[in-house]
């Protein structure tokens, strides 16, 4: 059978990172294949590369027999290519009409065309909603109609093959039961599919064959019949764990030091419960809508709707308030640096003493000898060149950037409590031993990390305490050496199917 | 019945007809507010201000903001002053031209350069305010050909007057192209969500490069008409005209937020503008009464429309039928 799509040699290379390289694919029609790999994997640069949003610096891609050059998502829909990207694309304004043919080369200047009306229908039928209103605002639709949806956009422009980038990542039970039982039907349509998901359960109920990409390298193709889970799993992480993470050292004082009791936030978070003691790392482990990064930023307060009683060192703290966490020496570190770490245009300097200027400050003027040997001292302490105090911090790399926040919240003079989320994101393997090596050295201080991360291979590597969230209740608490990739990777993904 | 009148789109007509209500009320049986004079003072208010509100509003539709229309008004009024004595067409061409490409100029650098729509058509407005200073050497220049003066401002048909005809053409080809076109939805998409307009293949760019080329030719034409209207125009003279737009189109249902908002709906928002202060001229209200109505009107739309009470109202509406169910 002639193939659908032929993808041969990609590669793909930003300025210090290569994202893919020489990775090669072939489907064929009514073939759901699935994409896996860990965050960073390349899966993302894959598909924006198959929907003409990214150039490949080589390679060559064949849809129907044909070597083609995909220039735009335009072009892709053309040849029949069709993305349901990770984040939604609709215009909440418009109707569902409207919005399955928004941005189609089909349609005409003059719009209000009966056959339109009549195939975006079809495309809903084909989906087996029969009875929905064409007229219907997409605002009024819930998140798992709207990604249908989006299906039936692809299935009006008559797509042949269906690229679905983590589509169930913020679905109900019911509505992935749903999107995963019509995705089994376009399969008997003779379409084929590109699945990317992290949950594994998805993959061994749905697809046929598994493409697993390791670090923007392609590391193996195989029927799903032929794959167990734990090998799936040994394939997505590929090595042993290197020295990458210092272990912690038997401190002596582990007391409790953080209760958490009946942690609510409406649809989100469900009785959270848990104890942090001092000198240790815990990790809240759990898929992107699991809830995990909601209980950081309870914590900190920055969750206004969060209920729950919380103690700090023996002392109650009030959720929904930053500055009273932070008057319980309660410090948050974003996954957001632009946006809620760092002051982008100020420099280095400012950004390290930034939340330290009261102490330095005799009847509220600054005395600047003091911070700059402060924020001098600091940036020794997490690795920051000293020379670049004068920067401007966005011009530093990521890592830095981390780094640079983490020396804002050593700053205080007391070890607090720090809450993190995903302290290693998009930051390269080289910062992130050192960021490892900033942890391990808060908490020999005496501090607490409570952190999230959605990478299970430093899950693994830095926690001391990992507990499991799925879908805002927590599955299972592990500590020590009872910490184990696969229990945490089963928990996260559908806690029924563990791996025995 | 109630979705329809609820509706968001319905919103600017039944504020609308409540101002006129409101109006009426206050006249009583006096006569003057529901004339034919009142109604033809009206429509010259709607002729001025409305074109500007619907280029701004358009701009606000897709979450930016073009605040160089002000100086666009002026500027353009005295460009058709100074070349169109003779000829008032040529004067007219040459104005609308000059707003046509000062328009695609500032779009082209916002959507080229990624820059913020507030900065660089603060940097037009201010050019553009330089520039009519420059050419009419900071003097109010009378306009000597009465004839068109005098065309323009003839009441046709008891209400109406060319210029507010020509505005309300204008509102009708929006409404149109809103209703019937793919444009429209475009437009509609790029303000809903810019992002997946991008990805699904809207011509993004294009269409924002557009509208503000739009914004420009509107912001031309309506100061052009009230110049020769006017019979002069002033460098200075026009610059009221930002708060009325802006007031207008966010009566008119557009939001800051972008994608909601509809042609119709900015009419109905700069007609409610104009019928408050023709209206409350008519009725005998001292002149500063209007500003205070224009923002007292204003201010309760916003708030009505903040998401917070209106959640607040639907969970109150629900409890009262619930309640009344029971």
């Amino acid at each position: 059978m002639q193939e659908v799509l032929s993808v041969r040699g990609v590669s793909k290379a930003y300025p210090g990172v290569t994202a893919l390289e020489d990775v090669s694919l072939s489907l064929r029609p009514g073939e759901i294949r699935a994409i896996c790999g860990e965050n960073g994997a390349g899966k993302s640069t894959f598909v924006k590369i198959l929907m003409g949003i990214v150039q490949p610096d080589s390679g060559s891609i064949d849809i129907n027999g044909q070597t083609q050059v995909v220039r735009g998502p335009q072009q892709a829909q053309s040849m029949g290519l069709g993305l349901v990207a990770q984040e939604l694309s609709l215009a909440p304004h418009l109707s569902i009409l409207d919005n399955i043919w928004l941005g189609s080369a089909e349609v005409p200047f003059l719009h209000r065309r009966a056959s339109f009306r009549v195939r975006a229908k079809q495309a809903l039928e084909t989906l087996g909603l029969t009875d929905w209103d064409l007229d219907r605002p997409v605002s009024s639709l819930t998140v798992g109609q709207r990604q249908l949806i989006e299906i039936a956009r692809l299935l009006a422009r008559d797509a042949r093959v269906l690229i679905l980038d983590e589509p169930t990542a913020t679905l109900s039970d019911a509505d992935i039961e749903r999107i995963l039982g019509i995705l089994k039907g376009l399969r008997t349509q003779g379409r084929s599919i590109i699945y990317i998901t992290h949950r594994l359960g998805e993959v061994f109920e749905l697809c046929d064959s598994i493409t697993v990409l390791r670090n923007g390298q392609h590391v193996a193709t195989q029927p799903v019949s032929e794959t167990t889970r734990e090998g799936l799993v040994e394939m997505m992480l590929g090595r042993s764990f290197e020295d990458m993470y210092p272990k912690a050292p038997a401190h002596a004082d582990q007391s409790v030091r953080v209760v958490v009791e009946g942690l609510d936030v409406p649809g989100t978070l469900n009785k959270f419960s848990m104890t942090a003691p001092r000198g240790r790392i815990v990790c809240i482990a759990g898929q992107i809508g699991s809830g995990a990064n909601m209980v950081t930023r309870a914590l900190a307060g920055l969750v206004p709707s969060a209920t729950g009683s919380v103690t700090v060192d023996g002392r109650p703290m009030r959720l929904g308030s930053v500055p009273h966490a932070v008057a319980r020496n309660v410090l948050f570190v974003s996954d957001d640096r632009a946006a809620e770490g760092l002051f982008p245009q100020m420099t280095v300097l400012d950004n390290l003493i930034a939340t330290r200027l009261d102490a330095s400050a005799r009847m509220g003027v600054l005395s600047w000898p003091a911070l700059r040997r402060m924020a001098a001292s600091l940036a020794e302490r997490v690795g920051v060149d000293r020379h670049r105090l004068k920067s401007q911090s966005i011009a530093l790399s990521g890592g830095n950037q981390q780094k640079l926040l983490f020396g804002r919240a050593l700053a205080s003079a007391d070890a607090g409590v720090l809450l993190m989320n995903e302290p290693t994101r998009g930051i390269d393997v080289g910062a992130r031993a050192e960021i490892y090596r900033i942890m391990r050295e808060l908490c020999d201080l005496g501090s607490t990390l409570i952190m999230t991360s959605s990478d299970l291979e430093e899950v693994v590597g830095i926690a001391d305490i990992v507990i499991t969230l799925y879908r805002g209740n927590v599955v299972a608490r592990y500590e020590d050496e009872a910490i184990a990739m696969s229990s945490i990777l089963a928990d996260i993904t559908h806690p029924t199917q563990a791996v025995a | 019945m109630w979705r329809y009148l609820d509706g968001p789109h319905a919103r600017p007509f039944a504020v609308l007809a409540a101002c006129i209500m409101l109006l009426a009320l206050v006249d009583g049986d006096n006569g003057r507010f529901l004339s034919a004079a009142t109604a033809y003072s009206t429509l010259q208010t709607f002729a001025t201000i409305s074109l500007v509100t619907l280029g701004l509003g358009l701009t606000m539709m897709i979450r930016e903001f073009d605040l160089s229309v002000v100086g666009m008004y002026g500027m353009a009024g005295c460009i058709a002053v100074l070349t169109g004595t003779h000829y008032p067409w040529f004067g007219l061409w040459f104005a609308l031209a000059v707003g046509l490409i000062a328009g695609i100029v500032q779009g082209f650098i916002i959507v080229r350069l990624h820059l913020a729509s507030v900065g660089v058509t603060l940097g037009g407005l201010l050019v553009f305010i330089g520039i009519a200073f420059v050419l009419t050497e900071s003097r109010s220049l009378p306009y000597d050909n009465l004839g068109v003066a005098l065309l323009l401002n003839e009441r046709v048909g008891g209400i109406f007057s060319i210029r507010g005809i020509v505005a309300l053409v204008f509102f009708a080809g929006a409404a149109a192209i809103f209703a019937w076109t793919r444009l429209g939805r475009d437009i509609i998409a790029i303000g809903s969500d810019r992002r997946a307009a991008m990805t699904t293949g809207v011509k993004v760019d294009t269409l924002i490069i557009g509208i503000f080329a739009f914004s420009g030719l509107c912001a031309a034409l309506s100061g052009v008409l009230l110049s020769y209207s006017l019979a002069s125009a002033s460098p200075a003279g026009l610059s009221d005209v930002i708060a009325p737009a802006a007031a207008g189109a966010i009566l008119g249902g557009v939001s800051l937020g972008g994608g909601s908002g509809r042609p119709l709906g900015i009419a109905a928002g700069a007609l409610t503008l104009a019928v408050l202060r023709s209206g409350l001229n008519a009725v005998g209200a001292p002149p500063f009464v209007n500003d205070i109505t224009m923002g007292a009107v204003l201010l309760t739309v916003a708030v009505l429309d903040g998401p917070y009470l209106a959640r607040r109202l639907i969970e109150a509406r629900r409890w009262a039928r619930r309640a009344l169910g029971a």
